[in-house]
């Protein structure tokens, strides 16, 4: 088996196990379009487009509650704000690189494969990194179609008593509770919460944008005058 | 047509977040306090999120002894196990639990 194979095949395997706690996301997405009223096929299309399950479940489900085009984008962006995140951490690896691939891999950079990629041994080879990160990446986006694609039809004949949607609040406060290392940002996550709630009232759902941009400033201000 | 052009935007938006470090400053030094301040860029828009899918348009939180049963039970897994699948399973079984209870 050649160099290239062998990196393929282990960013294939790389991706299969942490996709499935996906799965019930691509349900939850397809609960998600069927309670927005969007029709299936273009809520569907925001696979492709978007490539994101948060940012996707965000804005379609703003939009179903008749939030305006900007108020829904602006909160789906700020959703997937991380990624700038994973984007700066990132940018060394795509630094010795062939240009298509600094196009083509951001594609791909979701949080999964932001994790898998910087786990992987080989990451400064660029040849092998390239091979992993691609592999991986659209691995995960062939899944991704595919499931979305079930949830759509799966989604909508799960029973309401069950109220599966919930798996969204459950898997965010996940997110969040794996990504909180310190009681700063156990701060900052609190007040940004505070703060939304305070303000829920607000039109379009903007108490959320609010809430979040108060909980930066609070970490902003935290690192300011840290030490 | 307006779901549409939200899905492109929206899209767009979050290609440029994915590459526009690895395209555009590859090559340059990032300041260190914006790079300390992006980490909380996470925590608190998942606050916010989690508080805001909580809480009706009217400004009620609808929080019953289910939804906090289950998602104390979410973060404790996720703290301890770090397991998302665990997390998941976990905190909707005990959400399910209340629930038929109730």
């Amino acid at each position: 088996m050649s160099q290239r194979q062998h990196y393929i095949k282990r960013g294939i395997f790389g991706a299969i196990p942490l996709f499935i706690p996906a799965i019930p996301f691509a349900l939850a997405f397809g609960i998600a379009v069927d309670a927005s009223g969007i029709a299936p096929l273009l809520g569907w299309s925001s696979t492709p487009l978007i490539f994101g399950g948060a940012a996707q479940i965000t804005l379609l489900s703003l939009l179903g509650e008749g939030a305006s085009v900007a108020a829904a984008v602006t909160a789906a962006l700020i959703v997937g704000a991380r990624h700038l995140l994973y984007s700066v951490t990132m940018a060394p690896y795509f630094r010795h690189q062939p240009e298509w691939f600094r196009w083509v891999g951001p594609y791909v950079l979701i949080d999964q494969v932001f994790v898998v990629a910087m786990t992987f041994e080989e990451r400064n080879d660029p040849d092998a990194f390239r091979y992993f990160f691609l592999s991986a990446g659209f691995a995960f986006w062939f899944l991704w179609m595919s499931f979305t694609g079930i949830g759509l039809f799966v989604g909508p004949i799960v029973p309401d008593a069950w109220q599966l949607s919930f798996a969204v609040p459950i898997l965010f406060i996940g997110l969040l509770a794996t990504g909180v290392d310190s009681w700063h940002k156990i701060a900052v996550a609190a007040v940004a919460a505070g703060v939304t709630a305070l303000l829920a009232t607000l039109p379009n759902r903007s108490g959320l944008l609010v809430g979040a941009i108060v909980g930066i400033l609070l970490g902003f201000l935290i690192e300011r005058f840290r030490r | 047509m307006n779901v549409f052009i939200a899905i492109v935007i929206t899209g767009i938006g979050t290609y440029l977040m994915r590459g526009g470090f690895i395209l555009l400053l590859a090559q340059r030094q990032f300041p260190p306090l914006a790079l300390r301040t992006l980490v909380y860029v996470s925590p608190a828009v998942m606050g916010a999120l989690v508080m805001s899918m909580l809480t009706t348009p009217e400004g009620h939180i609808q929080v019953g002894l289910p939804e906090f049963a289950g998602l104390a039970t979410a973060a404790t897994l996720a703290t301890t196990t770090r397991n998302h699948i665990l997390t998941l399973t976990g905190g909707l079984l005990i959400f399910w639990l209340f629930l038929w209870l109730a």
